[in-house]
């Protein structure tokens, strides 16, 4: 499914940013739990099962680490738990681990799905206007590494006919690489000059020249770009007023439940579920055609 | 004129981030707040590369060190730690000075995270391996002429490397700057700070002659 992934680039970028930010500057632990789950609901649709639940093994002892581990290195709160050589581990300390946990987890969740949306053509095209110089290099250094690992491989194979054989052990494989990592170098630089002299040729620099790309700024572009104006508003004002003000030390705060931080709340719920809905919506519209048929 | 406005606003940005995240944010987020101004702190760099004309050669020079580099870390995928990374952007450095060692590292940070996984780390590796670059850059001189020198270089850089994504790691971890965290931090990776800084020594000796040879014969050849 890739509803979202076909939203223009300036606005996902935006969408990510805006998240992100929430998530990382707005230490709130209702926002990250649901900047967590946002995360968590996107990565699982952008991803085959298998992969998911790969994932899973990798996040909760992650979450565990970071939750449990900063107990035992903060003695800060009023309520001792229990004693461990001598130092109080403390509730408040424990639930400001799990409130990092679920931030730090959240936040690599969202960068996550960031890699899989913000392709490096959508980067570059965003960036493009910005940075020429920066990202012709980054195109090209992009460009180079598939045809390197190509001709890296075929120098291998061609470095193992004339007997030149890696076996197990570590300096064997370490040498091995080297030696193929060195004929690249010269193979690739060589190979350098020559497109810089094409691309001279070519007229490269020279002014009026246009760029060709496929994204187009359509009418739901917009309408998402307002959504999410919209809803990243609300949580920022409720941060300037206060409203998200929460504190673990010395003593875990209160979570507020006037109008207006659940009207934040709901914002943000909102803002980190969106991509998720708009897969599911994608999802079922094609189910249905396809039902049709 | 521009120029300048532009570094002042720079200058000024960096400040205004830390104070705004002082104390607009009562929770204090250093590491979020850490990583804007890891990211503000390569902006000179890339600001003056993009001001500057810089020929064809130089660009495409730049993108295949990169790429190279890049190469170099998927090369060596199957051994953790040991990577030629470091080595490669400070080689790069030697002949081609330090703002092209500066873009090397910090543009084979961004790009091989495409590969190992873009994440809030990004920032500081394009940071911590673009300073690598630069400081061997303004060293070329006494590194170019000492073995032992570009030895100790290598040594030191590891740990540097190792010391600086640590201070990441703890602020990550905490929320804030705990000393006591950041020395269990650096003693718990010191296994990989000792490979880091085993690896780039060995790169560094290993290749400083034949790809700084090659290096050489593509300036004279081409006029770099």
């Amino acid at each position: 499914m890739k509803a979202f992934a076909n939203m223009h680039p300036a606005v996902s970028m935006l969408y990510f940013l805006s998240v992100l930010l929430v998530c990382m500057f707005i230490p709130h632990p209702v926002l990250q739990a649901e900047a967590l789950l946002g995360g968590a609901l996107f990565c699982a649709a952008l991803q085959k099962r298998g992969a998911a639940l790969r994932d899973l093994g990798f996040y909760l002892p992650l979450f565990l680490m970071v939750a449990v581990v900063n107990p035992l290195f903060s003695h800060n709160g009023v309520t001792p738990l229990f004693f461990l050589n001598e130092n109080p581990v403390t509730l408040e300390a424990l639930l400001y681990g799990v409130s990092l946990a679920v931030m730090v987890i959240g936040v690599l969740l969202w960068c996550k799905a960031y890699n899989e949306i913000m392709t490096s053509d959508k980067f570059l095209y965003l960036f493009g206007k910005l940075i020429p110089k920066l990202s012709l290099v980054l195109s090209m250094a992009l460009r180079f590494i598939p045809t390197y690992l190509r001709q890296s491989r075929r120098v291998s194979r061609a470095q193992k006919a004339m007997g030149l054989y890696a076996g197990k052990s570590i300096t064997d494989r370490v040498k091995n690489r080297m030696r193929v990592l060195a004929a690249m170098i010269s193979w690739s630089l060589e190979n350098a000059m020559e497109t810089s002299a094409s691309m001279k040729a070519r007229g490269y620099g020279k002014k009026g020249r246009t760029n060709f790309s496929l994204f187009r700024f359509r009418a739901s572009d917009g309408v998402l770009l307002a959504i999410c104006i919209c809803l990243l508003a609300v949580p920022l004002i409720g941060a300037a007023v206060g409203i998200t003000d929460f504190m673990y030390y010395p003593r875990v705060g209160v979570i507020q439940t006037t109008p207006a931080a659940i009207a934040v709340y709901a914002a943000f719920g909102t803002l980190s579920v969106l991509p998720f809905i708009l897969e599911v919506k994608e999802a079922i519209v094609w189910n249905y055609s396809v039902s049709k048929i | 004129m521009k120029k300048w406005i532009s570094y002042g606003i720079l200058c000024l940005l960096i400040p205004t981030v830390v104070l705004c995240g002082m104390f607009l944010f009562p929770a204090k987020q250093y590491a979020w707040i850490s990583l804007c101004v890891a990211l503000l702190s390569c902006l000179p760099v890339f600001l003056r590369f993009e001001r500057k004309s810089v020929s064809t050669k130089r660009l495409i020079l730049i993108a295949s060190m990169t790429a190279l580099s890049v190469l170099g870390r998927i090369l060596f995928t199957p051994i953790p730690g040991f990577k030629p990374v470091t080595a490669m952007v400070v080689i790069t450095a030697l002949y081609f000075g330090g703002e092209v060692g500066f873009l090397t590292g910090s543009l084979c940070a961004l790009i091989s995270n495409f590969w190992f996984g873009q994440g809030p780390w990004t920032p500081f590796q394009m940071f911590s391996w673009g300073l690598l670059g630069l400081l061997a850059g303004l060293l070329a001189d006494p590194l170019k002429r000492s073995k032992i020198l570009l030895a100790v270089y290598g040594a030191v850089s590891g740990v540097l490397y190792s010391a600086l994504m640590d201070v990441w790691t703890v602020l990550l971890a905490d929320g804030y700057f705990n000393l006591s965290r950041y020395a269990a931090t650096l003693v718990s990776s010191l296994p990989f700070t000792a490979i880091y800084a085993v690896s780039n020594l060995i790169f560094l000796l290993l290749f400083s002659k034949p790809i700084g040879k090659i290096l050489e014969r593509i300036q004279t050849k081409y006029g770099l």
